[in-house]
C-alpha cells in the first residue's frame, strides 16, 4: 500500500486506528525483525498545528534512532546514548510534524550508523524480512526492514557510504539519498559531516517523489543546507525514458560475477532502451575507483572520531564512575562503545595525527577531489548514471564479516555507492528482482545535484519497467 | 654579561555580540550558571554550528584598525581535545587561515614610538567556565561559544613597559573600536605572554617560557620583569630555561612552573566539514571599512594639535570613551579648551565620582558646561562666580539665566567702568599721593571702592587695569 493506499484506508476506519495497527504490527514482527529500539505510543497533540493537505498528513512513520525527538529517547544504538532523550527535535522531525506524520517508532542502527550490516547495534542485530538468518544491511537497517516488511510506508534514514541505498537494495524498498544539503542535517546524530545525508525508503517512485517535497528545503542552522527552491516532484513526475541519455558503470558491471543479477540488469537496460533511452557505458580509472574505498574510511574516520568527541559523559548520556572528570570521560567512552567504534577511533585519529595528517587525511581528500571531478565529467554527456546498488543479495548474519576486502566484487560491486556521498550527488536504489534464493536486489541510479526531479523521473520509467512497485514481504 | 628580553603576546578578547559564536544563545556575563546555553553550546548530539554574521564583522573591525591583510574567504578548522569545559570535544577556530595577517600597531614608551608586528588575528569559541570545590567541579556553559578573537603579536617587544603599553594600546583599540568590553579582571580580555632572554646582539632566540592568563596590564610587566631575571638567573647559574608553561603569583609576585611543554597535546587540527568556506563580498568588508569609529591614537591627535591639550591631558580623556565624547560636546560651546579639560578632569569627575557615575550620566550637561566656561572665558563672570552658578547647574539651573537672574554678569563694559573709575579717585584724592608714596594697600583701597560702586558686578581685574591706566595720570 502507498501513501495514497494509506489515505483512503484512514478515511474508511481513522487515522488513529490505522496508526495503532502499524505499532501493532511493528511489536509484532519484533520477535524476528529486531528492528525498533523504541515504540512510540500514538500521540497526535500536534495535528491541529500540522498541514492537512500535506502528502504525509496522518501517516504512521519510522524514524532511524539518530534523529532526535524531544522528550523521545534517542540513542543511536549506542550504549553511550541508552538513555539519551534529547532536548531538542531535529529539523525533519519538526517538518514532519507540521506536515502531520504519525511517529510509531525509532528504528535501530549500526552503532552511530557507523557499519553497513546492522550487526552492531546495541540492541542487537537487525534481520532480513525476506530470510531472518541474513541481515538487513545497514546502517538504516531498522528503517529499512519496517518499510520492507510492511509495517510502515515510509522511514527516515541516513546515507554516509551507502547506508540508504545498500539495505534498500538487500530489502526490495526505495532508498532515496538525495543532493547534499537538499535535507537539514540539524538534529541527526552525525557520523562523518561531510558525508552524512539525511534520507529515506519508500516502497514506490510515487511516494518517494511526494516524501522529498515534505521534507527539502533551507535551515538556517544547517549552513550546508541550501536554498534552491523544493519543486512538487510529485505533479511534475513524468516517467518517460525517451532520449534520456543513461550512462551504465562498467566498473562496476565488470566486477559483478552473479550471472542471475547480470542478466536481469541486462534486461533492464534492453527494455529502457526499448522505451527510448540511450544507454552508453562509462568507465572510471581503476586506480581511482580502488582508492575510493580506503579514501573513504580514512575521511569518514577521521571526522567521526571528530564528531563523537562530545560523548564524552559529562553533560548526558551515559556515564562510568571516576576520581576526576578525565577518568570519568575515559571510563565512559572505554564502556559506552563498542569495539568496532573504538577501532575506529583510533584509525580517525591516526589519520589526522600531525605527522600522518598530510600523507593520509589530506591525501584522502586529494583522492576525494579526483573523483568528484572525474565522475562530474559523465554528465557531461549523460542524465544519469547506473549501476547495480550490489553484487549479491543480503549476506547470511554468520558471513558478514568475511569478505575479501580487497577483491574487485567488495572494492567495486559492494562499495562504489560511497560515489554519491563524496559527489554529494542525489542519487537512489529501487529494486530490480530477485536472485535464484528469492532474496532482492536492487540498482543504483545518480543525476546531477539538484536533479532530484530528473532521478525520480527516470526511476519511474524503470519502475514501470520492472513493475516492481510497492514490493514487500510480510513477516509471519 | 648583559641580556635582552625577547617578548611575544597572544590576547583573546571576548566580542560583545548579542548571541554566540555559533549558536543563537544570548551572549552574558555573571548570569545565572547555565541560563544562557542551548543545545549547540552544550555540545548536545547532532547539533550544528552556525556563524555569527556579526562577530565577523567585528573581527573585520579590528582587523582594519590593526592594518591587517584581511583574508576574504573565512574557513574555521577543528581543534580537537578532551576536556571537561569543551562541550564538543573540539573548539571551532580558524588554524588555517586566520581573518587577519600582517598587522602593526604603534606604542609609545616614555616619548619613543615603536612599531610592534601583529602576526595574526583569528575567530573562535570560548570554552565553558569550571569552578573547583572540595566536593568537585562545577561547569557553567553560559560561556561556553562566546565569540573570541586572538591576536598573535611578533616576537618584537623588548621589555616589561613594552609589553604593558602594547597590550595597554591594544585594549584602547579594541574598546574604542566596541568589539568587546576588554575587561582583564574579568576575564573579557586575557593576556598570555611568550617571554625569553638572550644576549644582547644574538640574532637567535633563547628559550621561551608562556606564562599564561595575566589578569592586568600590571601583572603584565611585573610578571615579565620577573621572568626576566628569573630566566638570567637560569642561565648564569648554568641550571637554563625550560620550556614550559607558567603561571604569575599574584601575591609573592613571582611566576610559578604549572606544566612542562615537552609531549606537547597534538591538536589534530582539519577543516570543519559543517561550515563551507564563506566568501565575504566585497561590499560586505567595505561595510565595515567605510563605518570605522574614530581610534584613539585619531582622537589624541586631534585632542593635541587641535584643541592644544598636552599628550597627558588628551591621555586622561581617551581613557574613556564617554569622557572624551563629553569633552568634544563641550567643546561645541566654547573655544577654551584648556579650561574645558581643566573642569572637565578637575570638576565634573569629582561630582561623577562622587555619585558613582559615567559622562553619559553626567548631572551637568555639554551645553550648560560650554556655556559656563563661555562666560568665564569672556568675563562675565569671575572664577569665584563660577563655582556658584556651577553649583546651581548640578540643581538643574541653566547658567546663562542663573547669571541674569541673579545679576551676576560682571561689567566688562569699559567706557562704564572707566566712569567709575573716574569717579572714585576723584572722591578719593589722598589715596592717589598715597599710591603714589608707594604704598600698595591705596590701590586695593581704590579698587574696592570700585567694586563697591558696581554693586559687585565690575570685572576686578579690568578695573584694576583701568585705575592702574587713569592713576598715573593724575
Amino acid at each position: 500500500m502507498n501513501f495514497e493506499g494509506y489515505k483512503l484506508e484512514i478515511e474508511k476506519s481513522s487515522r488513529k486506528e490505522v496508526c495503532e495497527k502499524a505499532l501493532e504490527k511493528a511489536k509484532a514482527v519484533q520477535p524476528a525483525l529486531n528492528a525498533m529500539v523504541t515504540f512510540v505510543d500514538y500521540d497526535d497533540s500536534y495535528l491541529e498545528e500540522a498541514d492537512k493537505d500535506s502528502y504525509l498528513y496522518g501517516l504512521p512513520i519510522v524514524l532511524k534512532d539518530n534523529v532526535n525527538t524531544k522528550g523521545i529517547r534517542t540513542t543511536a544504538s549506542s550504549r553511550i546514548l541508552d538513555n539519551y532523550i534529547p532536548v531538542y527535535d531535529a529539523h525533519i522531525w519538526t517538518k514532519l510534524k507540521k506536515a502531520g506524520a504519525i511517529l510509531i517508532g525509532k528504528a535501530s542502527l549500526d552503532e552511530l550508523a557507523m557499519g553497513g550490516t546492522n550487526r552492531t547495534a546495541y540492541t542487537g542485530p537487525v534481520h532480513n524480512p525476506y530470510d531472518t538468518s541474513r541481515i538487513s544491511g545497514g546502517s538504516s537497517g531498522g528503517s529499512a526492514v519496517l518499510v520492507a516488511s510492511n509495517v510502515v510506508p515510509f522511514a527516515i534514514g541516513s546515507d554516509t557510504g551507502d547506508s540508504i541505498r545498500k539495505p534498500a537494495s538487500y530489502n526490495g524498498i526505495v532508498g532515496v539519498k538525495p543532493t547534499y544539503g537538499r535535507i537539514s542535517r540539524y538534529g541527526i546524530i552525525p557520523y562523518a559531516s561531510s558525508l552524512d545525508h539525511v534520507g529515506y525508503f519508500t516502497r514506490c517512485i510515487d511516494d518517494a517523489a511526494k516524501a522529498l517535497f515534505v521534507l527539502a528545503g533551507r535551515d538556517d542552522r544547517d549552513m550546508t543546507s541550501s536554498y534552491e527552491e523544493v519543486p512538487d516532484y510529485f505533479k511534475n513526475l513524468n516517467g518517460d525514458l525517451k532520449g534520456k541519455r543513461i550512462a551504465v558503470l562498467k566498473n562496476v558491471s565488470d566486477a559483478v560475477s552473479n550471472e542471475t543479477i547480470n542478466k536481469q540488469f541486462n534486461a533492464l537496460l534492453e527494455k529502457m532502451k526499448a522505451a527510448g533511452a540511450i544507454i552508453d557505458e562509462v568507465e572510471l580509472d581503476d586506480k581511482l575507483v580502488r582508492t575510493m574505498l580506503p579514501a573513504y574510511h580514512i575521511i569518514a574516520n577521521a571526522e567521526a572520531t571528530a564528531n563523537h568527541s562530545n560523548l564524552d559523559g559529562i553533560r548526558f548520556g551515559m556515564q562510568e564512575d571516576g576520581d576526576t572528570m578525565e577518568e570519568v570521560m575515559m571510563n565512559t567512552r572505554t564502556k559506552g562503545f563498542g569495539k568496532l567504534l573504538r577501532q575506529r577511533f583510533v584509525i580517525g585519529s591516526y589519520c589526522l595525527a600531525v605527522d600522518n595528517q598530510e600523507k593520509v587525511f589530506r591525501k584522502a581528500q586529494k583522492v576525494r577531489r579526483l573523483i568528484v571531478d572525474e565522475y562530474a565529467k559523465f554528465f557531461n554527456e549523460h542524465d544519469c548514471v547506473i549501476a547495480l546498488a550490489s553484487g549479491m543479495s543480503a549476506p547470511l548474519m554468520e558471513t558478514t564479516a568475511d569478505e575479501d576486502k580487497l577483491s574487485d566484487e567488495y572494492l567495486v560491486a559492494e562499495n562504489h555507492m560511497v560515489i554519491n556521498n563524496f559527489t554529494g550527488y542525489p542519487s537512489m536504489t529501487m529494486p530490480l528482482g530477485m536472485t535464484d534464493e528469492n532474496m532482492p536486489i536492487g540498482i543504483n541510479i545518480s543525476t546531477k545535484p539538484f536533479t532530484e526531479q530528473l532521478l525520480f523521473n527516470i526511476g519511474k520509467g524503470i519502475e514501470d519497467i520492472t513493475g516492481l512497485a510497492d514490493m514487500y514481504k510480510e513477516v509471519a | 654579561m648583559e641580556y635582552e628580553t625577547v617578548i611575544g603576546i597572544e590576547i583573546h578578547c571576548e566580542l560583545k555580540t548579542n548571541t554566540k559564536m555559533f549558536s543563537s544563545a544570548p551572549v552574558s556575563f555573571a548570569k545565572k550558571a547555565n541560563t544562557n546555553t542551548n543545545e549547540i553550546d552544550l555540545g548536545h548530539p547532532g547539533t550544528l554550528p552556525c556563524v555569527n554574521k556579526e562577530a565577523v564583522r567585528m573581527a573585520l573591525r579590528a582587523c582594519t584598525a590593526l592594518q591587517m591583510d584581511i583574508e576574504p574567504l573565512v574557513r574555521f578548522d577543528r581543534k580537537n581535545y578532551y576536556y571537561s569545559d569543551l562541550p564538543k570535544g573540539f573548539q571551532i577556530t580558524q588554524q588555517f587561515h586566520p581573518i587577519g595577517e600582517h598587522g602593526k600597531i604603534v606604542i609609545d614608551v616614555d616619548g619613543e614610538k615603536k612599531e610592534i608586528g601583529i602576526t595574526r588575528l583569528h575567530m573562535e569559541e570560548d570554552t565553558a567556565k569550571q569552578f573547583h570545590y572540595d566536593f568537585g567541579t562545577m561547569l557553567d556553559f553560559n560561556r561556553a561559544g562566546t565569540p573570541l578573537v586572538e591576536i598573535v603579536s611578533e616576537p618584537d617587544m623588548r621589555s616589561g613597559k613594552e609589553a604593558a603599553a602594547y597590550v595597554e594600546k591594544l585594549r584602547s583599540i579594541l574598546y574604542y573600536l566596541d568589539v568587546s568590553d576588554v575587561k582583564m579582571e574579568e576575564g573579557s580580555m586575557r593576556c598570555d605572554v611568550n617571554v625569553s632572554v638572550r644576549p644582547k646582539g644574538s640574532d637567535k632566540f633563547g628559550t621561551k617560557t608562556e606564562i599564561k592568563n595575566l589578569n592586568s596590564i600590571s601583572n603584565v610587566q611585573k610578571a615579565i620583569e620577573y621572568e626576566t631575571e628569573r630566566q638570567i638567573q637560569a642561565i648564569e647559574s648554568g641550571e637554563g630555561v625550560k620550556q614550559e608553561t607558567r603561571r604569575f603569583d599574584e601575591a609573592k609576585k613571582i611566576t610559578v612552573a604549572m606544566r612542562s611543554k615537552e609531549g606537547a597535546v597534538d591538536y589534530k587540527f582539519f577543516p570543519e566539514p559543517n561550515i563551507a568556506p564563506i566568501m565575504l563580498s566585497e561590499e560586505f568588508i567595505k561595510g565595515v571599512q567605510d563605518n570605522m569609529p574614530e581610534l584613539p591614537d585619531e582622537i589624541l591627535d586631534r585632542l593635541v594639535n587641535t584643541y592644544g591639550l598636552t599628550t597627558t591631558e588628551a591621555n586622561i580623556l581617551v581613557s574613556t570613551k564617554e569622557m572624551v565624547r563629553y569633552f568634544t560636546d563641550v567643546m561645541k560651546y566654547t573655544n577654551n579648551a584648556k579650561l574645558a579639560c581643566n573642569w572637565v578632569l578637575v570638576d565634573i569627575s569629582a561630582v561623577l565620582n562622587k555619585e558613582n557615575k559615567t559622562f553619559d550620566e553626567c548631572p551637568v550637561s555639554p551645553k550648560a558646561l560650554g556655556d559656563l566656561i563661555a562666560m568665564i572665558e569672556a568675563k562675565t563672570i569671575s572664577n569665584k562666580q563660577a563655582r556658584e552658578v556651577f553649583e546651581a547647574v548640578l540643581t538643574g539651573a541653566d547658567p546663562k539665566q542663573y547669571v541674569e537672574e541673579h545679576n551676576l554678569a560682571q561689567n566688562s563694559d569699559s567706557d562704564a567702568l572707566m566712569k567709575l573709575v573716574e569717579e572714585v579717585l576723584n572722591e578719593n584724592p589722598q589715596s592717589i599721593e598715597d599710591f603714589k608714596a608707594g604704598k600698595d594697600r591705596a590701590a586695593k583701597f581704590l579698587v574696592g571702592q570700585i567694586m563697591k560702586k558696581s554693586k559687585g558686578t565690575a570685572n576686578p581685574q579690568m578695573a584694576n587695569e583701568l585705575l592702574m591706566q587713569e592713576i598715573v595720570k593724575r
